[in-house]
C-alpha cells in the first residue's frame, strides 16, 4: 500500500477532562477526496485543526508522509485550510489575500503574480484581483479562501464547512467545482461536513463520526448500503429502521413475518436492527406485497412523493414513490433481499467489515 | 406653519451653551483694554504680546512635546497591554487586569497625582520633565488599552489561524494581519492620548518641579494673577489649531474613502 499523505494513530484530544476524540485511527492517501461527517460537537472540526496544527493531539501521533508532526507548529505545514467563515484578511484586496502565502515565503514578484492568477483562474475569479474582500458576495468570497489556500499549494486541503452560509443552489454548484478542483489537481482534501448529501456527492471515502469515534468509513456507496448501526443508518439518508430477529442465515423475522434477507454470520435468533430505505420499497397492489400498509399522509418533494404509511401493527414506514397514491388507502409493499440490510447491535467496524467478506465470498 | 421641530432647538441650545464661553474668550482677544468689562477697541496687540513672550512659547513647545512623546510610548505600550490581555485565555485573570485597567482610568486625576508626586519623591527622582512625561505616559496608557481592545475582539480568531496556516510566524501574524487590523484603533488611542496629555493639569501640577511647565499649569498660574488678555489670545489660536486638526483629519477620511472608491471604480470597470 502506498504511504498516507496523513494518519492518526490511536489520537485523543481532551480539553478540561472532556474527551473530544476517543481514540481516532484514520489515513488519508494522496490524491483522495475524504469527508468527517458528522453532527455538530463529535470532533471532526478538532480532527481538522489537528492536522492543521491549532491544537495538539492529548495523546497518539499524528504522521505526515510518514513523519511524526505533533510537535509541529502551524505554519511549517505543507497544508492548508479553508475555513468555514472564510476569515478572509479585510484590509487586503483580493490579489493581497491570494498571494499572503506566497509574500510571506519570499517568492519573486513575478512568480507570485503568475500563480495569484493561476489560482484565482482556477476558482474562475479571474479579473477581480483588485477588488476589496467587502465588495465580494459570499460565494465569491469562499472562492478566494480556496484560491489563497491552494496558491500555497499544500499538499493536503482542508476544509472546515466552507459551504455552509451558502445558499442552496450555490452550494450544489460548489460541489461540482470543488469535486472537479480536487480531481484536476490531484491533491488530498479532507472535508468537514455535518450535510450527508454533500458528503455522498463529493467523497471518495467517508468517515462518519459520533461523540469522538469514527463509526464507520467507506464509499459513499457502502455507507449508504451498508450502515453499521442505528446511528449511522439514521444520520445517512432516511431509513426505516425496525427491530428483528435473525432467524437463519438469509432469513430474518420483523413485524411478524419473515423475509428473505442478504446478511449473514450471525448467531441464530440474535436480536438485530433492519434497515429498509425508503425508495427501495415499491408500492404494488395488496395481494402483490409482502406487507401491506395504509397510506397516512404523502409529500410531494419534487422528484419524488414521501409517503408515510402505518402497517397493522402501527409501525410507521417511509416510502419515497414517484407516482402518488391516496391518503387512507391500503397498498402493498414489495422489496428485495437485498433492500433488506441486517445491522448487529454494538458490533465494531473490524467485525462487521470480516462478517462481510466471509459470506461474500462464499457467493 | 411650519411646525417646530424641538430636537434641533435642544441641539442648538446646547451647543450655544457649549461654545458660548469660548467665542466669549476668543472675542476679547481682540479687546484694547486690560480686561474682559467691556470691550474696547479692536487690537492685535495681545497676539504681538504673545509672540513675543520668550516664555510662553517655550511652555506651548514643551507641552506638545510631552504630548507627543508620551502619547507615543503610550501608543506602544498600551497595544502590547492591550494583545497581552486579549491573549489571556484565563478569564479571571483578564476580567481582574481590565478591572485594574478601567479603575486607573475612573480614579481622580489628583489621587493620580499625589500618588505619582509621593512615589517620585520615594524614589528621589526630581521632578521636571522626566517625572511630567513619565506620569502623562502613564495615565495614557489605560486610554489606549480601551481604544484598542475592542478591536481586537471584533476580530475573529479564524484570522490568525488562518495566517498561520498560511505559514506566518508569530511575528508576521502580529505585523501583517493584527496590527493592520486594529491600527484605526491605535490611531484613535494616540490621539486621545495626545489630548489628554495636551489638557491634562492636576496629574501635571503636582509631578512638575522648577523650570519645568506645561501649558495648563502656566495659564492657571496666570490666571491667578488676574488673567491678561494674553491668555485670551493664546486660548484663541489653540481653538483654532483644534479646529485645524479636526478639519485635518475630516480631510484624510474623505480621502482615504474617495481613494477606495476610486479602486472600486477601476475594478468595476
Amino acid at each position: 500500500m502506498q504511504q498516507p499523505m496523513v494518519e492518526f494513530k490511536n489520537v485523543i484530544k481532551e480539553y478540561d477532562d472532556v474527551q473530544i476524540l476517543k481514540g481516532i485511527d484514520i489515513a488519508l492517501e494522496k490524491g483522495k477526496f475524504y469527508t468527517l461527517l458528522g453532527p455538530s460537537g463529535c470532533g471532526k472540526t478538532t480532527i481538522l485543526r489537528i492536522i492543521a496544527g491549532f491544537t495538539n493531539a492529548s495523546a497518539g501521533n499524528v504522521l505526515f508522509e510518514g513523519q511524526k508532526i505533533n510537535d509541529l507548529p502551524a505554519n511549517k505545514r505543507q497544508v492548508n485550510t479553508v475555513f468555514q467563515d472564510y476569515a478572509l484578511f479585510p484590509h487586503l484586496n483580493v490579489f493581497e489575500n491570494v498571494a499572503f502565502g506566497l509574500n510571506l515565503r519570499k517568492v519573486k514578484k513575478a512568480v507570485i503574480q503568475a500563480k495569484v492568477i493561476e489560482a484565482l483562474k482556477l476558482v474562475r475569479l479571474a479579473g477581480y484581483e483588485n477588488r476589496e474582500i467587502s465588495e465580494l458576495s459570499g460565494g465569491q468570497q469562499q472562492r478566494v479562501a480556496i484560491a489563497r489556500a491552494l496558491a500555497n499549494e499544500p499538499k493536503v486541503l482542508l476544509l472546515d464547512e466552507p459551504l455552509s452560509a451558502l445558499d442552496m443552489k450555490l452550494r450544489k454548484d460548489m460541489q461540482y467545482e470543488l469535486r472537479d478542483l480536487q480531481q484536476r489537481l490531484g491533491i488530498t482534501f479532507l472535508f468537514v461536513t455535518h450535510d450527508q448529501e454533500e458528503a455522498l456527492a463529493m467523497s471518495d471515502e467517508i468517515f462518519v463520526m459520533n461523540e469522538g469515534r469514527v463509526l464507520q468509513s467507506g464509499s459513499p456507496v457502502d455507507i449508504y448500503d451498508e450502515p453499521i448501526n442505528h446511528f449511522v443508518a439514521d444520520f445517512i439518508g432516511e431509513s426505516n429502521i425496525l427491530p428483528g430477529k435473525m432467524v437463519a442465515d438469509y432469513q430474518v423475522e420483523m413485524v411478524g413475518k419473515q423475509f428473505e434477507c442478504a446478511d449473514a454470520g450471525m448467531k441464530p435468533n440474535e436480536a438485530v436492527e433492519v434497515v429498509l430505505r425508503p425508495e427501495d420499497l415499491d408500492i404494488v397492489a395488496v395481494d402483490q406485497g409482502q406487507l401491506v400498509v395504509t397510506v397516512d399522509t404523502q409529500l410531494f418533494r419534487g422528484d419524488y412523493y414521501e409517503i408515510t404509511a402505518y402497517d397493522a401493527d402501527q409501525n410507521r414506514w417511509l416510502i419515497h414513490s414517484t407516482n402518488p397514491t391516496q391518503d387512507g388507502q391500503q397498498v402493498g409493499l414489495f422489496f428485495e433481499p437485498e433492500d433488506v440490510h441486517i445491522m448487529r447491535f454494538g458490533e465494531s467496524e473490524e467485525d462487521f467489515d470480516a462478517r462481510l467478506e466471509s459470506y461474500e465470498e462464499e457467493d | 406653519m411650519k411646525k417646530v421641530k424641538w430636537q434641533n432647538v435642544w441641539l442648538v441650545g446646547i451647543f450655544i451653551l457649549l461654545y458660548a464661553p469660548i467665542f466669549y474668550l476668543i472675542f476679547y482677544s481682540f479687546s484694547s483694554g486690560d480686561n474682559m468689562n467691556g470691550f474696547r477697541s479692536f487690537t492685535w496687540a495681545n497676539y504681538q504680546a504673545l509672540f513675543v513672550d520668550k516664555r510662553m512659547i517655550e511652555i506651548v513647545l514643551q507641552t506638545l512635546l510631552i504630548a507627543i512623546l508620551s502619547s507615543l510610548c503610550a501608543t506602544i505600550v498600551g497595544t502590547f497591554g492591550a494583545l497581552g490581555i486579549y491573549e489571556t485565555k484565563h478569564r479571571r485573570v483578564r476580567n481582574m487586569v481590565l478591572a485594574l485597567n478601567n479603575i486607573l482610568m475612573v480614579s481622580p486625576d489628583v489621587i493620580i497625582g499625589a500618588s505619582f508626586l509621593i512615589f517620585f519623591t520615594f524614589l528621589g527622582l526630581g521632578l521636571g520633565f522626566g517625572s511630567v512625561l513619565l506620569s502623562h505616559i502613564a495615565f495614557s496608557i489605560p486610554i489606549v488599552v480601551l481604544m484598542i481592545l475592542p478591536k481586537l475582539n471584533e476580530m475573529r480568531p479564524a484570522l490568525v489561524d488562518a495566517a498561520r496556516d498560511l505559514g506566518a510566524t508569530d511575528w508576521q501574524v502580529l505585523s501583517k494581519v493584527i496590527l493592520p487590523y486594529i491600527s484605526s484603533g491605535i490611531f484613535a488611542g494616540f490621539f486621545m492620548a495626545f489630548t489628554y496629555s495636551l489638557d491634562d493639569f492636576a496629574v501635571t501640577f503636582f509631578v512638575t518641579g522648577n523650570g519645568f511647565e506645561t501649558l495648563s499649569v502656566e495659564i492657571y498660574s496666570r490666571a491667578r494673577q488676574g488673567i491678561s488678555l494674553e491668555i485670551n489670545a493664546l486660548s484663541a489660536l489653540m481653538f483654532v489649531f483644534s479646529l485645524i486638526l479636526v478639519a485635518g483629519y475630516y480631510l484624510l477620511n474623505q480621502r482615504n474613502q474617495a481613494q477606495k472608491a476610486r479602486r472600486k471604480r477601476k475594478a468595476g470597470a
